[in-house]
């Protein structure tokens, strides 16, 4: 194998692409809930728009387009993050965020635009099952993933970038750089050969943790990279050993023991999974948000594509976990924004800018929308 | 090919800031990892009409504050949809907008002809 072959195709410890893809998929959830819903009520004020790229002409996202969009997003990326992923729906991800932040300049959170690369990378991740990731034995189990390693040479992007233009303007750049150097070798870590690199590779975790502490940021950004550095940067043995009792209840409940009855069990299956697929978005007439119960419908019906045979042809319990996790998504949704103040935002700021703008009638009901989740 | 691809890409959006004709669009190119400040600019409008008249354009009751935020930083795009936007009414001839900044931005004034896709540009220098 010629270096860079060995560089991109080259072992790693599969319980990190395994833990990156679902701790990047359950902060996205509650970050599109909390952090990106509440401005929501600004989409579609006075029928003007700008979008990020001019194939989008002349639309006009409403407040209930973006938090359909919103809603469908966080409730698979959260799905998926909960149970095997899929990459038919991790595609359907990338796709409803991106879609989410381009169709409009008022979501300019740069970071947005790297989560979006983040799940473009994830698309060709290994979609692995907690037993696969974490197998019985305690030897760590390796393989080639280099859509984890591009996932990592991206990380280095960025910082590269932020270091390039912080010396154009004549600040301090060593810290990013070496944030991005550290990047562009810690996929190797994994490595027998390289047992140096193994060793330097934990001291290459702190650069990114204090670049993210101490330069101002915006939103979850800080999560996000603290987080993906305390995965990427962790000896092997660590990691595993965390994902291992982190995912213990996962392989435990996960469990299938072969029994009689199969061809019953197939079409209880079947009908169980149909049952939850109607219910799961029903909990999302509680929230009380324009588009979210769209959005969640949408999610459901996403999940039929994801099942696909499954749903049908299948005696094993796979599709009603599947069903599961899109129960967990949908209550996670209702939980988060019943229990934060995400919605009181979103009408408030709804209600402000209607004042703003001389329409009393639509800022009274924003008012009193408001004052009903107010705390 | 479709990692050296991927990456090839990543690589170049940032640099296109360079060649970038608003210096105010930084997206994509990893220069802040912050929001950006709030400017101190005033800002009015102004369309004219057919026979003569002149109106001014009440920006505020129009947009929402955010996309007033992006026309107070000069952001060409959202300058010249908002221009483009007070075209579609009835008898306007053409329609104006000015910054006026107290720092080293000065004065930008742009002016649309409707039918126009973009508007012409014009910018003064700060006299204190």
């Amino acid at each position: 194998m010629k270096p860079l072959e060995r560089y991109w195709f080259g072992d790693v410890a599969l319980a990190r692409p395994y833990l990156v893809l679902r701790f990047v998929l359950a902060l996205l959830a509650f970050d599109t809930w909390l952090n990106m819903m509440p401005h929501g009520a600004k989409y579609g004020v006075g029928a003007f728009n700008v979008a990020h790229f001019p194939w989008f002409g002349t639309f006009v996202p409403s407040a209930a387009f973006y938090l359909g969009v919103l809603a469908f997003t966080g409730v698979l990326a959260l799905s998926q993050a909960l149970y095997r992923p899929h990459r038919i729906a991790i595609v359907l991800i990338a796709a409803g965020y991106t879609l989410g932040w381009a169709c409009s300049l008022l979501d300019s959170v740069p970071y947005h635009y790297l989560l979006s690369l983040y799940l473009i990378c994830f698309v060709f991740f290994p979609m692995l099952s907690a037993r696969a990731a974490f197998s019985r034995s305690d030897q760590a189990p390796r393989g080639s993933a280099w859509a984890y390693v591009l996932f990592c040479v991206t990380t280095a992007i960025v910082y590269f970038y932020v270091a390039a233009w912080s010396a154009a303007k004549g600040q301090a750049y060593w810290l990013p750089m070496v944030c991005c150097v550290g990047y562009l070798v810690v996929s190797m870590q994994d490595r027998a050969e390289l047992p140096a690199l193994r060793m330097a590779a934990p001291l290459l975790a702190a650069p990114p943790i204090a670049f993210h502490l101490l330069a101002p940021q915006q939103g979850w950004l800080p999560f996000y990279m603290i987080g993906i550095a305390m995965i990427v940067f962790t000896p092997e043995q660590w990691i595993h050993s965390m994902g291992r009792a982190l995912t213990q209840p996962a392989r435990s409940l996960a469990e299938e023991r072969p029994e009689g009855g199969i061809d019953e069990r197939a079409s209880q299956v079947f009908y169980l999974s149909l049952l939850g697929l109607v219910v799961a978005p029903m909990v999302s007439m509680f929230v009380d948000l324009p588009g979210v119960k769209t959005g969640c419908t949408l999610t459901a019906i996403a999940m039929v594509f994801v099942m696909g045979r499954q749903l049908y042809f299948t005696p094993r319990w796979r599709p009603l976990w599947r069903v599961a996790s899109l129960f967990g998504g949908c209550l996670a949704l209702w939980i988060t924004l019943t229990a934060s103040s995400a919605r009181f935002d979103f009408y408030h700021e709804g209600a402000l800018d209607a004042d703003r703008r001389g329409d009393h009638d639509a800022a009274i009901v924003l008012r009193e929308k408001a004052d009903r989740y107010a705390r | 090919m479709f990692i050296a691809a991927f990456l090839l890409v990543q690589f170049l959006i940032p640099l296109t800031y360079l060649a970038r004709e608003d210096a105010s669009d930084d997206r994509f190119t990893w220069r802040s990892l912050n929001a950006p400040v709030a400017p101190s600019c005033e800002t009015s409008a102004s369309l004219e009409r057919f026979d003569g008249q002149r109106e001014d354009i009440p920006l505020q009751k129009l947009i929402h504050q955010d996309w007033v935020g992006y026309v107070q930083r000069d952001r060409r795009a959202v300058v010249d949809a908002f221009l483009r936007k007070q075209c579609d009414a009835q008898d306007v001839l053409q329609v104006e907008l000015i910054n006026r900044c107290d720092d080293e931005r000065g004065t930008h004034e742009y002016n649309l002809r409707c039918g126009g896709e973009r508007s012409h540009a014009t910018a003064r220098t700060a006299t204190r």
